[in-house]
């Protein structure tokens, strides 16, 4: 079970008139993991999150939520039913109070934890009785936050859950999150622009660019795999291309040729010292430089 | 919960609504003594026209309180402001949502679209029943206050004409608005295709065999004591195409 994905798409394409969302997304989520889906603005986190959850149809390919079709239209209605999903606009009723909110939403879900909503009521310090017109940009978070985490759900789908929180109220709903998923054996998949939040909550990766797959693993065996390999030569470093498998990124400039591998760097140092470089040396990379580098290759 | 949203969604239209519709009725009874000393003093004028002879007849007819509460209410009052309800209470829903806020959160519910659609149509049309039928029903007890009586069999059937012919205007706001974002080109589109057909009805009213201006005031029941079966009947099926094509529309629509 826990390799078992949760989440699957394979060549998920999603077109909105000349628009092209999605091109070809690949997805793997296991049970159990804590995934950060990780790409600019505009790179179709959003769409893909949609997609997962039956709010838009793909234009080609398919995705899969707990081995269900997410384009079906009855499927998606179960895969709803064990997902929790905090949008990116945290969109709620308006006209509601919190206390109604909670009202109109528990019904929806046989499994509702009437436990946690005492108690992230108590944590998150709601005010039941306050409309949510009323609440600030980080209290409607924190109620998003509430009715997808009391749906006794399997797995949470969050779009952009700290975006516009100050940095204090994106540590309390970050930690609130850990503790949850780490207390309930839960799945969750977010998306994210920010690299020090996926850093420091997720244990899996995934890295879009203009709605394709860019990178996708464990954060630890990302950071083991990924190696920048830099060379500098005593002339103008050579406009050189490795065979060596997992180059994901040369650069030259002047003396110095920078190689970013995503298998390791024995393979490309092995081909580097066909060309006479003066010096080598092998780094370690950031998820940052993973991200920027990864997505850099679009350009 | 769904219905309870619906209701909140709309609760202030319908209230609306009713305070007005209820306030129609009660004006309409209770001008009715002044009315017919004033029909009683002034010579009945012959005029020529569509307009004229609808001016003619419905000073005609207000000589009866049977025939006056129709013309003046059923055929009127009643058939534009509830038409106007009607319309009101179509627009909105999950598109306008969409853009305004509360679809997304809508949509990730363990609900089907066409139960989220169902639920918001059925409320409206349950308000608009209300809205229907309340009001003619005040009319028997409000015209013992004057001295008057009216029969609830004639409430019920002009009121029930109202709500099955009108549901076409409903209907067809309610397939709008799930076409357009916002929730005023439907309003603005059904207002004005409701405002020509009344137009038609008044200028070509002997000419045309079929108004669903006719069949929302019931008048071949007021005239001949018939009900119009093959309208109403025509009338439901047009309003089930209509809330068919949006159960359609939003199925197919990407959020």
């Amino acid at each position: 079970m826990a390799n078992q994905p949760v989440i699957e798409a394979a060549g998920l394409c999603k077109h909105y008139g000349e628009v092209e969302a999605l091109r070809g997304l690949d997805l793997q989520v296991p049970a159990g993991s804590i995934c950060g889906f990780l790409g600019r603005n505009g790179a179709g986190k959003t769409t893909a999150l949609k997609v997962l959850l039956g709010m838009a149809r793909p234009t080609s390919g398919a995705a899969r939520v707990f081995g269900l079709p997410a384009q079906d239209q009855a499927a998606s209605v179960e895969i709803r039913r064990r997902t929790g999903f905090v949008s990116d606009e945290k969109d709620l009723y308006d006209y509601m109070t919190v206390a109604e909110m909670i009202r109109f939403t528990a019904p929806f879900f046989p499994r509702w934890r009437a436990d946690l909503e005492t108690r992230y009521l108590r944590r998150f310090e709601l005010p039941p009785d306050r409309r949510v017109k009323a609440l600030s940009r980080g209290m409607r978070t924190k109620l998003a936050l509430l009715l997808a985490l009391c749906r006794g759900a399997e797995l949470l789908i969050l779009d952009e859950p700290t975006s516009g929180l100050d940095p204090a109220m994106t540590e309390e709903v970050l930690q609130a999150l850990v503790a949850h998923a780490a207390g309930e054996e839960m799945t969750v998949f977010f998306s994210s622009h920010q690299i020090a939040e996926i850093e420091q909550i997720a244990d899996r990766v995934v890295i879009i660019d203009r709605g394709r797959t860019v990178v996708s693993g464990g954060l630890d065996d990302l950071k083991d795999r990924f190696r920048r390999v830099q060379l500098v030569f005593d002339r103008e470093a050579p406009d050189a291309t490795f065979r060596a498998p997992g180059v994901a990124r040369v650069r030259r400039k002047g003396r110095v040729l920078s190689v970013l591998s995503s298998a390791g760097a024995q393979d490309i140092l092995d081909e580097a010292h066909g060309l006479n470089p003066v010096s080598v040396d092998v780094a370690p990379v950031t998820l940052k430089e993973i991200f920027l580098e990864t997505i850099a290759v679009e350009e | 919960m769904l219905w309870y949203k619906s209701w909140l969604e709309t609760r202030w239209r319908f209230v609306i609504g009713l305070v007005l519709l209820v306030f129609s009725a009660m004006s309409t009874v209770f001008t009715y003594p002044e009315v017919l000393r004033l029909i009683s003093a002034a010579p009945a004028p012959d005029l020529g026209g569509a307009l004229g002879r609808r001016v003619t007849e419905t000073l005609s007819l207000a000589r009866d309180f049977r025939g006056y509460v129709w013309s003046q209410w059923f055929r009127q009052n009643l058939l534009q402001m509830w038409g106007i309800f009607a319309v009101l209470l179509g627009t909105g829903g999950l598109v306008s949502q969409a853009s305004g806020g509360g679809a997304i959160f809508t949509l990730s519910l363990p609900a089907s679209r066409s139960r989220l659609l169902g639920v918001r149509a059925a409320t409206a049309l349950a308000e608009l029943l209300v809205l229907a039928l309340v009001p003619p029903l005040l009319l028997p007890l409000l015209s013992a206050g004057i001295g008057q009586s009216y029969a609830v069999g004639d409430a019920l059937v002009h009121g029930a004409c109202l709500f099955v012919a009108g549901t076409m205007f409903f209907s067809f706001t309610f397939f709008l608005s799930t076409v357009f974002a916002d929730v005023w080109r439907p309003a603005l589109i059904v207002l004005c295709l409701a405002t020509v057909l009344g137009l038609f009805d008044l200028i070509l009213h002997d000419v045309l065999p079929f108004s669903v201006v006719r069949l929302m005031s019931g008048e071949s029941y007021f005239r001949t004591g018939g009900l119009p079966w093959v309208g109403l009947l025509a009338s439901v099926a047009v309003s089930a195409g209509a809330l068919y094509a949006a159960s359609r529309n939003i199925a197919r629509r990407d959020f």
